[in-house]
């Protein structure tokens, strides 16, 4: 088989919201160059699907000569209406729908044209319906296949959306929750319905931390309804104890909290998605106070004060101040009880945009919209910023389709819609997504930061390689669009120091230590280095404290030196037993992300709803972040699985060609049948 | 290969399904695919229990250790002597841990997956009736474990399971013990599995349990975290309770031997979990603390006994350097010689830890490992002997602990010096978890296997029974 080209190789991951897709391999790895929403609309025909939701309009034909006007304004309003929104970002009017329209309105056309005396015939348009997701099967739920059928279908749109060629290779990126049959069954869709020479198909958790470029992380994937936390250590994916698809702790969590909390105020659900989504909604680390509330209060009359402070960069700030102390605050847990109950907080206010008026004129606000679309969208205006987490109230730009009347001239034309924005003002309940929900359902767990914390433990804990654990904790990976809220990660690794991480080993030197137990050396250097520092027992796990290393482990130079001891010999030990098996963690760190993907960087905040993220609203493929430059509608490592992707199949189609059994080769497949994916899947 | 050219149609055509091996134990059920080297599926053999608006709710796998449920209560289908006690329940168990891995709740329409082209007309026949008769394993042969004291009964049952409830096309009963021998590549030997409620020993020469010769006792796992409980209760100054991370909100550092002071949870009145619920979950730090702490005395002799040099062992132990370990409240304490007391009973029943609350009887002599092994050697022939000493296999969980292997080895030297012993357990973990999973992988992989499987059409002419003439 010839080798295969970066420019031929497809990648697809599949996620509960949206499937991400690329074919080739650029220059530099950028984020997914498209964006299908993992959902498809059930077609006319049972059994079959359509990417788009596709709403059928009778209506009267309207006399003679005009009959090609509609038409025309149909195609026309149709690039009119996709034409600001390409230049925003999600929307991009899909050029396959287009195509799509006028085949189908063909027969309506013949008849038009085939005489004009059919004045009554109905025509029948069919147009995309962007406004509503209604009917929408979504296949993919907590990461298990649901829908087999709209599966598949989804997967041959978007193989067909990028129309390979034969000589494709194809990585699929796997979710967890995918049983071993389910796995089987996509290898042989895959193999016999796209014929492709070489399938690869990869866990997602592993594809991170390709993207990660580690061997070893314990990966957590916040998604949008569950979290998937998956210890990997060498390359090697540990299954037995892996948190896979803990459900009712992904981002849907948080909006659903916002929900609760500001449902009474007229927020409807979609409000809340696009809040969680904007850059206002923070989650603060536990002790500070929440502005507003009394400890705060003083700094609220004086903004200019605080706008001296240099309030105005308009960055997330992420050195939040920290409270003034446990003392004075309960924290937020404490806190938020009493928030509601007296109602401190003021309502959420809708400031601007009745959509009635906004129809009257919108032709100037489309003006102010497309002006709003190429700038960020900073409230300029606002003379003094305060940083977001001292702010009582804020806004954010809620965005919704309007249907606009249809222009006297031509009655007929189908519906349009433009996008409209408009701030609303939240309250402080924007620090609040990740506190408990009051209807806790069936978890008696506080909330999501404890659920996954608690994971997080066990799946380390799980590892069988005791000695691998330590760095584990050292290497925490936090991923997936649910955790892009702001200072989600922080708050969950002060969940972890709080619960999980072990005292200090200052705790460790007390006089119940043996007297024979010799000073351990904090520097490890300066007087005789202990031998087993070295040897086979040394801790691998990097972080651990020196200190508390000598302490728990000077039992081996001892072995080491003293052969007449009746200790047990080292090497046995070491060969038997996983050595260096300290409790952990004694400390817990991200990784952090590699720097050497210019794309992949952190874009500023845009305060774009939408954008950031998965999408509900999204239709149709996003042309998006063309290239470097572009605003890259901030995804940052959130999606490092598909870097991950990127990198791995690089790594596997082209470098490696398949030595190392990376793939599974059509030959293979046409032998051993669908059941030898284990062998190949990574 | 021209990119533009359409691939040949070459398609598989076959239908080869790999077998699928369930070894199911006290403490964790093992579930995966023949010929694969660890069992994709592990799950707590241990289920949760609550109710919810009204209807019985119950939790499998990992998911109950992790999260707490409203008046959450904890289950073991099994009985503390390995075999099956509540069948309606064991079924459920195992199959949650095949279905949730490996084969998935049910295979699809095959109308619907994508690869059959379908005329007009021809999609909605009724096919309703044959998915709901579809079963979990109508596809795949399943081999199955058992300890090497199954009563008849039991090893019936489960062959009925097997073929009425799961639809499984061929079936075979294995004996672990066997299983652990085939893993570790020999068809004889001593196989001692120190699992978490058992310890057995099984004789198998050339493939086949020597019945006499078996052997087993309580004294497993669970058996030291019960010594543990006694130490911790026993402990000075103020006995060590165990507060499970769950009830726990957040712990401050203190120093070693100081009360904790943790900020705990609490529950809704009549919402917190049952009392088995927490047990479960103390057992999750203690199984840490054995991973961590407990150090088995490796010899030679006793604990108790004066060493060579004159100098009493448990003085050489005290001298070792104690280990640190912190409790989820925060509470931290350096073990010293603790950590080699809680495992000596295993071989020394008189050094057991009294505990009178304990649901462990103080272990008799005849319990302890050594006297395990001498009394299956008894069982057998002697002309084997030999030639098992040479071959002892050691597997199961618990012999993970620290110098375990190399006090049995100085046991077994000491009570038979003339014959050569020769100890073989593996150093990977997860071989020496999963060793008689291993030995089933490798089992139902065997071309030479085919004819062993007890086919669904044996099983209808015969019933039950065949188990006893097929799976000897």
């Amino acid at each position: 088989m010839p080798p295969f080209k970066d420019e031929h190789i497809l990648i697809i991951a599949p996620g509960s919201q949206v499937t991400l897709a690329q074919l080739g391999l650029p220059e530099s790895f950028t984020p997914a160059r498209y964006r299908f929403p993992t959902r498809m609309f059930p077609a006319e025909k049972k059994g079959e699907f359509e990417p788009y939701k596709i709403r059928e309009r009778r209506q009267d034909g309207k006399p003679s000569n005009g009959t090609s006007a509609p038409k025309e304004d149909v195609e026309m309003k149709d690039a009119e209406t996709s034409a600001p929104e390409a230049t925003g970002n999600n929307e991009a009017a899909p050029k396959p729908e287009n195509g799509e329209q006028e085949d189908k309105k063909d027969p309506a056309e013949g008849q038009d044209t085939n005489g004009e005396t059919k004045k009554e015939a109905q025509q029948i348009f069919y147009e995309e319906d962007i406004t509503s997701d209604e009917g929408a099967i979504y296949p993919l739920e907590n990461g298990h296949i649901v829908d087999w059928p709209c599966f598949f279908a989804l997967l041959t749109h978007v193989h067909n959306t990028l129309s390979p060629p034969f000589h494709t290779p194809i990585m699929l990126i796997s979710q967890p929750a995918w049983s071993a049959r389910d796995r089987e069954a996509i290898t042989q869709f895959v193999f016999e319905k796209f014929k492709t020479p070489a399938f690869c198909m990869m866990d997602s958790a592993l594809a991170i931390c390709y993207g990660y470029g580690t061997s070893t992380a314990a990966v957590v994937d916040v998604g949008k309804g569950k979290v998937d936390v998956t210890a990997v250590t060498d390359f090697l994916v540990n299954e037995h104890g892996r948190g896979i698809a803990l459900e009712g702790c992904g981002g849907d969590y948080m909006t659903d909290r916002l929900q609760e909390l500001l449902g009474s105020k007229g927020f409807t659900r979609e409000m809340c998605e696009q809040l969680k989504r904007s850059n206002i909604t923070e989650i603060l680390p536990a002790g500070t106070p929440l502005p507003g509330t009394a400890a705060t209060a003083r700094q609220n009359p004086n903004p200019a004060a605080a706008a001296s402070t240099g309030g105005q960069d308009g960055g997330p700030n992420d050195a939040v101040p920290r409270g003034p102390g446990e003392g004075t605050q309960t924290g937020p847990e404490g806190t938020n009880g009493e928030d509601e109950d007296e109602g401190v907080l003021d309502v959420a206010a809708i400031v601007s945009g009745n959509t009635s008026e906004f129809l009257a004129n919108r032709e100037k606000e489309k003006a102010e919209k497309s002006s709003s679309k190429k700038g960020s969208v900073d409230q300029s205006g606002k003379p003094i910023r305060l940083p977001n987490s001292k702010k009582e109230k804020a806004s954010f730009q809620y965005e919704e389709y309007a249907r606009l009347e249809p222009e006297k001239d031509a009655p007929n034309a189908p519906p349009r819609y433009i996008r409209q924005t408009r701030e609303i003002e939240v309250g402080v309940e924007r620090f609040l997504s990740a506190t408990p929900k009051q209807k806790t359902g069936e978890r008696l767990t506080s909330n999501i930061l404890e659920d996954i914390a608690t994971q997080i433990h066990h799946t380390i804990l799980s590892v069988p390689d005791a000695s691998k654990r330590s760095e584990l904790w050292d290497s925490l990976v936090v991923v997936g669009n649910g955790s892009k809220i702001k200072g989600f990660t922080q708050a969950l690794l002060n969940t972890i120091t709080q619960k999980y991480v072990l005292s200090p080993s200052a705790t460790i030197f007390t006089s119940e230590l043996p007297s024979n137990f010799s000073t351990p050396m904090p520097t490890g250097g300066t007087n005789t280095p202990a031998p087993g520092q070295t040897g086979p027992f040394n801790t691998p796990g990097h972080g651990v404290n020196p200190l508390l290393v000598a302490a728990t482990h000077s039992n081996n130079p001892t072995a080491g030196n003293m052969p007449g001891t009746p200790s047990m010999d080292p090497s046995m030990a070491s060969h038997y037993r996983s050595t260096g098996h300290s409790q952990t963690p004694t400390s817990v760190k991200t990784l952090k992300p590699p720097e050497y993907f210019p794309e992949w960087k952190e874009h500023g905040n845009s305060n774009v709803p939408g954008t950031s993220g998965s999408a509900g609203m999204n239709n149709g493929p996003n042309a998006g972040p063309g290239g470097p430059g572009a605003p890259s509608g901030g995804h940052g490592m959130e999606e490092a699985v598909f870097l991950g992707a990127q990198v791995a199949s690089k790594v596997v189609f082209v470098i490696d060609q398949g030595l190392s059994k990376g793939f599974m080769t059509r030959v293979e497949y046409n032998e051993n049948g669908p059941s030898a994916i284990h062998e190949y899947s990574m | 290969m021209n990119p533009s050219i359409p691939p040949s149609t070459a398609e598989y055509g076959g239908d080869e399904v790999s077998a699928i091996v369930l070894d199911p134990g006290f403490s964790t059920t093992r579930a995966g695919f023949a010929g694969e080297d660890t069992p994709k599926s592990l799950i707590p053999t241990y289920y949760g229990k609550y109710t919810s608006e009204g209807q019985d709710r119950l939790i499998f796998s990992d998911d109950v250790f992790v999260t707490p449920r409203p008046s959450l209560s904890v289950h073991n289908p099994m009985g503390r002597d390995g075999i099956v006690e509540d069948w309606d329940m064991a079924e459920k168990v195992w199959e949650y841990s095949f279905t949730s891995r490996l084969t998935g709740p049910r295979p699809g329409n095959p109308f619907q997956n994508g690869l059959n082209d379908i005329a007009d007309g021809e999609l909605p026949t009724e096919m309703e009736g044959v998915e709901t008769e579809e079963k979990p394993l109508a596809d795949s042969p399943l081999l199955m474990s058992e300890c090497g004291w199954n009563p008849t009964k039991a090893r019936e049952k489960t062959i009925e399971i097997a073929m009425e409830k799961w639809g499984t096309p061929a079936f075979y009963l294995a004996k672990n013990g066997v299983l652990a021998a085939f893993a570790s590549g020999k068809a004889s030997a001593l196989v001692v599995d120190v699992g978490a409620s058992n310890i057995s020993v099984t004789p198998v020469h050339d493939g086949m349990v020597l019945k006499r010769g078996v052997q087993h006792s309580p004294l497993g796992g669970d058996y030291i975290s019960s010594q543990i409980r006694a130490l911790f209760k026993a402990n000075t100054p103020q006995p060590i309770t165990i507060t499970p991370h769950y009830l726990i909100s957040s712990k401050t550092a203190v120093d070693a031997g100081q009360p904790s002071q943790a900020k705990y949870k609490t529950f809704p009145p009549g919402k917190a979990p049952d009392a088995s619920y927490r047990t479960l979950l103390e057992e999750r730090t203690l199984s840490e603390f054995k991973e961590c702490v407990v150090q088995v005395w490796p010899g030679p002799n006793k604990l108790s006994a004066t060493g060579p040099s004159g100098v009493s062992n448990e003085e050489v132990a005290k001298s070792n350097p104690g280990r640190p370990f912190e409790f989820p409240d925060g509470y931290n304490q350096v073990f010293g010689l603790d950590r080699y007391r809680v495992v000596e009973s295993l071989f020394d029943a008189k050094a057991a830890i009294p505990d009178t609350e304990s649901p462990f009887p103080a272990p008799t002599q005849a319990q302890t490992v050594p006297e395990l092994i001498k009394n299956a050697l008894n069982g057998v022939d002697v002309d084997i002997r030999p030639h098992l000493l040479a071959n002892v296999v050691v597997t199961g969980a618990s012999s993970l602990l620290h110098g375990f292997t190399d006090r049995l080895n100085q046991e077994l030297m000491q009570t038979y010096p003339g014959p050569r012993v020769r100890i073989s357990a593996p150093g990977n973990t997860a071989e020496r978890k999963f060793g008689s999973w291993i030995g089933g992988s490798i089992l139902a992989s065997l071309g030479t296997f085919h004819q062993m499987w007890i086919s669904k059409k044996e099983y209808e002419e015969h019933g039950p029974t065949i188990v006893e003439k097929r799976c000897k």
